[in-house]
């Protein structure tokens, strides 16, 4: 028995005491046996991201224990689970944002394309151009519609605009114009705004303003896309409209989505992983199955609203 | 059914109308009363003139008596039952001990001034008054305790007036070594204004039927009277300024074609020159002896090029200072003790900074005072300012910027130059004008680094931009109008103040010179301010609209 699942097990125990004479609790299966099970899930062709024993700690705070997914390629994979599970955490950890958090530590592995991200000399800027976030609330900067997709390439060298490029002959703002609109037709975002596009973002609606930010995201044109509750600050119409769009997305990127929404990412994932409190990942599989038929006991109670 | 409205008071009140008038009559004679008397204590009404057919200390003092008995008729009147209120069982201690001690000191002084009874006997009908009128106060119903106290003394007050008991001759010596008095012209004015204030307070209250409602229409009246009246002052402080200054910077002037002075701008070899159309002799001249109207040129000259050297100075400086401190210090002691360093340093006295700039940079800089130590000295004197304004607008830049740029992998440098920078920069902006707004008016350091004249002939302006020379030995560049002694407006009025008579003879009417330089000082102070309100209205208007 590996000493994160003895730990995971512990965890669990105290956790349910209240439970422990529930009929179905005692029917044999124990939960290592059920981690087996989902641990073996399988999928056609190499994960696009691979995790592998991921432990975060904040200070003395265990944040995420022993965390090993593989995370498949061109398909939403949608982390649900309580408040302070870790599951942000988790995503942070794919484009090592986390990096930014001073009393961070991270152990473990996790592979993109087969390469290892924490190791020494890894480019970070390279990193976050190739698994790109969408955060919880929207954030455009206070700049216009244009200038928030053109930022990302201008400031990595891809576009030059400005008197400089253009004396020298290098301004490619045709270039510019097609990634802007590009980027915002691939976010649903063009037919609303292609009349004012050097109006400022901060003017657009919330849900505006959200697809804006994915737009902005695929304007370095990522592989991955991790999104962070993306939809929790807006109305059922604009959520609709998200939803849609990471339908879409996932036809050419691999989208990994935080939720608290479990009916969202029932609608929306491929597969689902289940963090529960303690910063675990109880459950990992594809959705019908998570949500018709869960291995874990606790994961069932999550679901059906008994726990959590 | 009818029990139930009983016992709550209406939504409507019927029938205030007619009695809510008076009570709008009182607090309107109260503003009215309010501003006469800040108008005769600036002097702009006379006391011995007459207002209305009577003089103005009688006038006064009536209107007091009718102010003063109408709020007590409202009190009264609501006590009784003649008018609808909801007032509260007690006007409130604060009331109370605002009433009693106001009713002390008036006790005290007509039984020493007027009775003449001895200290003793003073003491003892002040507390004996002050105490009865703090419990009437405290102990009757609102209506009573809140307009009783105000109306009677002020009627009291105008009474006063009106018997000629204080009238317009009336001084009171106090018999101090330094000859301090009292005169009318300090007393009623003043008596005036602040009955009326504790009129119109009353007033105000009754107005709004006591009760809570009541309690905010008092506070409102009261807060909103003070507001106008430090706006009204401030406005007499520079409505008092341009008033005197603007005949001496006047002196001369002429519109039309080839009155003006003749500019000559050398571009690039090539010297361009324009007649002005317009001739302003104060702002165009220096002083000479063959001038028909001098002026104070190099001085306008050499505040402005003061207050742009110091702002090239300390901006570049204090904004990177804020960068490091805010995107890449860790929070912790060195950022604290920065920041107590710079909060400090912006509380220093100015003289400090002037002794330090004649301490330390005069002697670097060729021994002699010079325009580019008065830049430096308040460059240093700006800096810790700009420091903890810029900080304080990086830090209130969402940190969401900051992440969703990190997170497209753009650097640090590049989040900070492109993102952070922008929306910090109409804080930083806001920093630099209440910055440049002290520095452009400072003396004392000017006095220790730069010096100039009491009158600053022409040929001293200071022209840095002709100045620059290449040289063909290193630093292949030379300046020396920069360490050349100039003048600044606010040294050279300084000067002019502390010259005495005996430099009169320079110009014809030294006490408009003055004025008139006062006047340039404060548009220039306000232009430097207006310039600063529009960059940052066009830097909020570049990340808003």
């Amino acid at each position: 028995m590996s000493e994160t699942t003895q730990r995971t097990t512990d965890m669990e125990t105290e956790n349910r005491t209240d439970t422990q004479t529930d009929p179905e609790t005692t029917t044999g299966e124990t939960e290592e046996q059920v981690q087996d099970e989902w641990r073996n899930y399988e999928f056609a062709g190499e994960p696009k991201l691979a995790v592998d024993d991921l432990d975060v700690y904040y200070g003395d705070d265990h944040a995420l224990k022993g965390v090993s997914m593989d995370i498949p390629k061109n398909s939403v994979t949608a982390l649900i689970g309580p408040s302070g599970c870790g599951k942000s955490t988790f995503l942070r950890c794919l484009n090592r944002m986390n990096d930014r958090v001073k009393s961070a530590r991270i152990d473990g592995s996790v592979k993109l394309d087969g390469q290892e991200i924490y190791q020494e000399g890894v480019n970070l800027v390279e990193l976050r151009k190739r698994v790109g976030m969408v955060f919880q609330s929207p954030n455009p900067f206070p700049k216009s519609i244009a200038e928030n997709i053109s930022y990302g390439p201008r400031k990595h060298g891809d576009i030059e605009t400005g008197l400089l490029a253009r004396l020298l002959g290098r301004a490619n703002e045709d270039e510019r114009d097609e990634l802007v609109e590009r980027c915002l037709r691939d976010a649903a975002l063009w037919d609303e705004v292609s009349d004012r596009l050097d109006d400022n973002a901060l003017g657009l609606s919330g849900g505006q303003q959200q697809r804006l930010c994915i737009a902005r995201c695929l304007s370095v044109d990522p592989e991955v896309i991790l999104m962070d509750e993306p939809a929790s600050a807006l109305d059922p119409i604009a959520t609709a409209k998200i939803e849609d769009l990471i339908d879409d997305l996932s036809e050419h990127y691999t989208v990994v989505i935080v939720t608290h929404n479990m009916q969202q990412a029932a609608r929306i994932s491929d597969q689902t992983a289940v963090f529960l409190t303690g910063g675990e990942l109880v459950e990992y599989d594809d959705t019908d199955k998570i949500f018709e038929n869960p291995q874990s006991q606790r994961v069932e109670e999550y679901i059906s609203g008994k726990f959590g | 059914m009818s029990t139930e409205t009983d016992t709550r008071n209406p939504l409507v009140r019927d029938g205030a109308e007619s009695t809510g008038l008076v009570a709008a009559g009182a607090v309107a004679l109260a503003a009215l009363l309010f501003a006469l008397s800040l108008a005769a204590l600036f002097q702009q009404l006379s006391l011995t003139d007459t207002l209305a057919g009577v003089p103005v200390s009688t006038f006064l003092g009536g209107a007091l008596v009718v102010l003063g008995g109408a709020v007590v008729v409202f009190g009264v009147g609501s006590r009784l039952g003649y008018v609808e209120t909801e007032p509260q069982a007690s006007a409130g201690m604060v009331a109370g001990i605002a009433f009693g001690f106001v009713w002390f000191v008036a006790g005290g002084l007509v039984a020493s001034q007027t009775i003449g009874v001895g200290t003793i006997g003073w003491l003892l009908s002040a507390i004996f008054v002050g105490g009865g009128v703090f419990a009437v106060s405290v102990v009757t119903r609102e209506d009573i305790g809140s307009t009783l106290p105000a109306g009677v003394l002020t009627a009291f007050v105008g009474l006063v007036f009106v018997t000629g008991v204080i009238g317009p001759s009336w001084v009171w010596n106090l018999g101090w070594e330094q000859q301090a008095s009292f005169t009318a012209g300090f007393t009623i004015p003043t008596l005036t204004l602040f009955s009326s204030l504790l009129s119109g307070w009353a007033a105000a209250k009754a107005y709004g039927g006591f009760g809570a409602r009541g309690r905010h229409t008092g506070a409102y009246t009261l807060v909103y009277l003070n507001a106008v009246s430090i706006v009204g002052v401030l406005f007499i402080l520079l409505a008092f300024t341009v008033y005197k200054g603007i005949g001496g910077v006047l002196n001369g002037f002429a519109v039309g074609a080839g009155v003006g002075p003749t500019s000559t701008v050398v571009l690039f070899g090539i010297a361009f020159s324009f007649d002005w159309p317009v001739y302003l002799p104060f702002v165009m001249n220096g002083v000479g002896l063959m001038n028909e109207f001098n002026g104070v040129l190099p001085a306008i000259v050499g505040t402005i090029w003061l207050v742009v050297g110091a702002v090239l100075f300390a901006v570049p400086l204090g904004v990177g200072a804020a960068i490091f401190l805010t995107e890449y210090a860790e929070r912790g002691r060195f950022t604290q003790a920065v920041e107590v360093a710079t909060n400090g340093l912006w509380s220093t006295p100015s003289i400090v900074f002037g002794l330090f700039g004649f301490a330390f940079l005069i002697p670097r800089f060729g021994n002699g005072k010079s325009l580019l130590a008065g830049m430096l000295t308040l460059g240093f004197m700006l800096l810790p300012l700009v420091v903890i304004t810029s900080r304080e607008a990086m830090l209130s830049v969402p940190d969401e910027y900051r992440d969703a740029s990190a997170a497209l992998g753009v650097t640090k440098w590049q989040t900070i130059r492109s993102v952070v920078l922008p929306a910090a920069l109409p804080g930083v902006v806001t920093g630099i004008i209440l910055g440049v707004g002290r520095i452009a008016g400072e003396t004392a350091p000017i006095l220790l680094t730069m010096a100039g004249g009491v009158f600053v002939p022409g040929s001293q302006t200071p022209d840095i931009v002709g100045g620059f020379a290449f040289t063909s030995s290193p630093p292949f560049v030379e300046n020396p109008v920069l360490l050349d002694a100039a003048s600044a407006l606010p040294y050279q009025l300084y000067a002019l103040i502390t010259a005495g008579v005996g430099a009169s003879g320079n110009v014809a009417n030294p006490d408009e010179f003055k004025w008139a330089t006062a006047l340039v000082l404060l548009v220039v102070v306000l232009s430097f301010y207006a310039i600063g309100i529009a960059a940052r209205y066009y830097f909020r208007r570049e990340l808003n609209q």
